[in-house]
């Protein structure tokens, strides 16, 4: 699936990123080399292949497919619920996720550990027990009638992007002295909500930029919930059509990969840029 | 700029007492250093003046009117904490203004006042620095800079020194006496080093496990302490046993020789008690030169010297009063000074007898039996 080799891609950048701003110079052993090389073949030989099946005919390199695939209109439709999906979820994973992990840090440290639970319980449920135990749930049984409404698919990709994102928050809210910054700000005569805004959400930005990017990336390239609930979404689309016209699915594939990297790339630039990130780096 | 009084304030962390039955008025414009050993309660007591945490009994009072209740941002006080706590996403000039936007001046004014600050603690040339991009010492002096910012009604500085290095903290440490005697702001600061204490404070609170062992001034706190503790904590202190021989005419006894000490008045007689006595009072003489009511006399080897600048500092060891006999060994270890030029008269080995001048030693009662016992195995230690 697109999203998580992308959320991949992602996690090994940015530990290279790390690496090279805390240690500077030197030569890296033999062995990380290998292990480098390896993973590139890993990562980019079904992509090499995934690009030779999307632009020829089998003989001659052809933009055919690509401008095929881009031009049919179920696609671009797809991709766009995708994305609507996938930016609707990650504002409501963040949106609740921040102020609840700052929460927890700074009052109520003795949840940390029922946090860290819940939010490792949607890795081991399979997503056709969450569809149906949403559907069940939230069904005409439920208290809501929630069937049919894109806000149960919203549900399902909040639990199951979790995870990540809180994980992500949480890690950079640690890297930050929570509790003395808020203090700080208090004293200054801050109340509560400026200082979340305008102190703790700047400090954690990078942290918040990851959650949402691996968020988005997640659902992007989700099947399994969308196919369940019936939404024609980006890879559903891309499974529906494989078998009638596979070199178009694949130049898509190729052209999904390409957004999410772009905005892998965009991140890398933001974090390199906010002065958290860096002083963060230093302090290693 | 206000009187700050804290009546009562006690605090438990669960079996832990941190502060008992502290009772402390500040008056306006004067600098109070808390001082005591680790885990004394000073944080904890600045905390919750500040607001950070809430007393178990006791009032929190500032200008006559009772804070207690309020929450630290209500309070109109400025903190300044060990670790700066400087906002790292936001520049030094950003984190001075920061207390000023909350309260919504209008820019040009935030402007002027930052300006004027930055100014005040030569920070111009950092403004537009973020904090990791500045030195310990500046980044200390943007927190300082960015509670003053806001003419807090009292100032809170928790151990703000500790983490810069030697020459920097002194720096600072002049830095801030000279901001708070022309601001006049009222100001607690939290230190466990005496020299800082000593050096910068109207009058010094020495605090030992939750409790206020003694107020005063700098030079009283130093010259005549209240209690071995005390004696202890600030500065070298030679403490000899001794037994009030009589009260009546303030004479102690030791070794079956009576002199004066100031301080035996206070004493019942009998009372075991200890002779405080600094190593720069003690006054070397002649080995022959007698003893007398007015001017006890030790004696005692050369044990180790140590350098300090101006002075050395002789360690004698088999110490004992006058002329005693031979073996009757009273005192470990007794420090004195004596000015490095003349050390050279008292390589290691030597014997050098000193004598207490008259006014400059000090009776206290003995410690309380669990103290007394540690000094029966430790007899007459000098304490730096
Ligand atoms: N939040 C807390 N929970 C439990 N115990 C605490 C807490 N804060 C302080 N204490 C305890 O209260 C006592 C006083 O602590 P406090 O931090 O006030 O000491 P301190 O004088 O500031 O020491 P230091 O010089 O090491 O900073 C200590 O024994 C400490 O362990
Ligand atoms: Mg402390």
């Amino acid at each position: 699936m697109t999203g998580s080799r992308a959320a991949g891609a992602f996690w090994s950048a940015e530990t290279s990123g790390t690496a090279r701003a805390g240690r500077g110079s030197g030569r890296p052993p033999a062995w990380s080399l290998a292990v480098l090389v390896v993973s590139i073949v890993y990562f980019f030989l079904p992509l090499l292949g995934t690009a030779a099946f999307a632009f020829s005919t089998g003989k001659v390199f052809t933009l055919e497919y690509l401008a095929q695939g881009l031009t049919d209109p179920d696609a671009l439709g797809s991709i766009l619920l995708s994305a609507g999906f996938a930016v609707s979820t990650t504002v409501v994973a963040v949106v609740l996720v921040a102020p609840s992990a700052y929460l927890v840090e700074l009052r109520l440290p003795g949840l940390r550990p029922v946090l860290d639970f819940v939010t490792i319980l949607p890795f081991v449920i399979p997503p056709i027990i969450l569809t149906l135990g949403l559907e069940e749930v939230y069904g005409i049984r439920g208290i809501f009638n929630l069937v049919g409404s894109p806000v149960l698919l919203v549900g399902g990709y909040f639990a199951l992007t979790l995870p990540f994102v809180y994980r992500a928050i949480d890690n950079a809210l640690r890297a930050v002295d929570v509790r003395t910054l808020t203090e700080a700000a208090e004293s200054l005569g801050s109340g509560p909500f400026r200082t979340f805004l305008r102190v703790i959400v700047p400090s954690i930005s990078t942290g918040i930029l990851s959650a949402a990017l691996l968020a988005f990336t997640t659902i992007m390239g989700e099947f399994t919930l969308a196919s369940l609930m019936g939404y024609a979404t980006f890879p559903v689309m891309l499974n529906n059509t494989y078998a009638s016209a596979s070199r178009e699915a694949a130049s898509l594939v190729l052209v999904s990969f390409m957004i999410t990297w772009l905005s892998v790339l965009a991140l890398a630039l933001v974090a390199r840029r906010s002065p958290t990130a860096r002083q963060v780096a230093t302090a290693r | 700029m206000a009187r700050l009084e804290l009546h009562g304030i006690s605090k438990r962390f669960g079996d832990q007492v941190a502060v008992a039955g502290f009772d402390l008025s500040v008056e306006d414009g004067e600098l109070v250093t808390f001082l005591g050993p680790s885990g004394c309660g000073k944080t904890t007591t600045l905390r919750i003046t500040a607001g950070f945490e809430t007393p178990d009994t006791g009032s929190v009072v500032v200008d006559g009117s009772e804070v207690t209740g309020l929450p630290p941002n209500r309070r109109g006080m400025g903190m300044v904490f060990q670790g700066y706590a400087l906002f790292p996403n936001m520049t030094a000039r950003d984190n001075v203004e920061f207390g000023l936007a909350v309260r919504r001046r209008p820019p040009a004014e935030r402007r002027r006042r930052v300006d004027e600050l930055l100014g005040l603690f030569h920070l111009e040339h950092v403004a537009g620095h973020y904090p990791h991009q500045m030195s310990g010492g500046q980044q200390q002096r943007v927190a300082l800079a960015r509670a003053i910012a806001v003419e807090p009604s009292v100032l809170l500085l928790d151990e703000p020194l500790s983490a810069v290095d030697a020459k920097v903290r002194e720096e600072l440490r002049t830095e801030i006496r000279r901001m708070q005697g022309q601001l006049g702001i009222t100001t607690i600061l939290v230190t466990h080093d005496q020299a800082e204490a000593l050096s910068i404070s109207d009058r010094v609170v020495v605090m030992n496990s939750g409790v206020i062992e003694e107020v005063g001034t700098p030079a009283r706190i130093y010259a005549e302490p209240r209690s071995a503790f005390t004696a202890g904590f600030i500065g070298a202190m030679n403490e000899l046993p001794v037994r009030v021989a009589s009260r009546r005419e303030g004479l102690v006894e030791r070794a079956g020789r009576r002199f004066a000490a100031p301080g035996a008045t206070e004493l019942p007689d009998g009372a075991a008690a200890l002779l405080l006595v600094r190593p720069e009072s003690l006054e070397p003489i002649e080995a022959a030169a007698a003893a007398s009511e007015e001017r006890p006399v030790l004696r005692g080897r050369v044990d180790v010297q140590t350098f300090l600048g101006a002075t050395m500092r002789l360690f004698l060891g088999g110490v004992v009063w006058g002329a005693a006999a031979e073996g009757d060994h009273e005192i470990e270890q007794l420090a004195v000074d004596v000015p490095s030029s003349a050390a050279g008269r008292w390589p290691v080995g030597t014997e050098l007898s000193v004598a207490i001048p008259v006014g400059s030693s000090r009776v206290i009662a003995a410690r309380t039996a669990a103290e007394a016992a540690a000094v029966t195995r430790r007899p007459g230690s000098a304490r730096t």
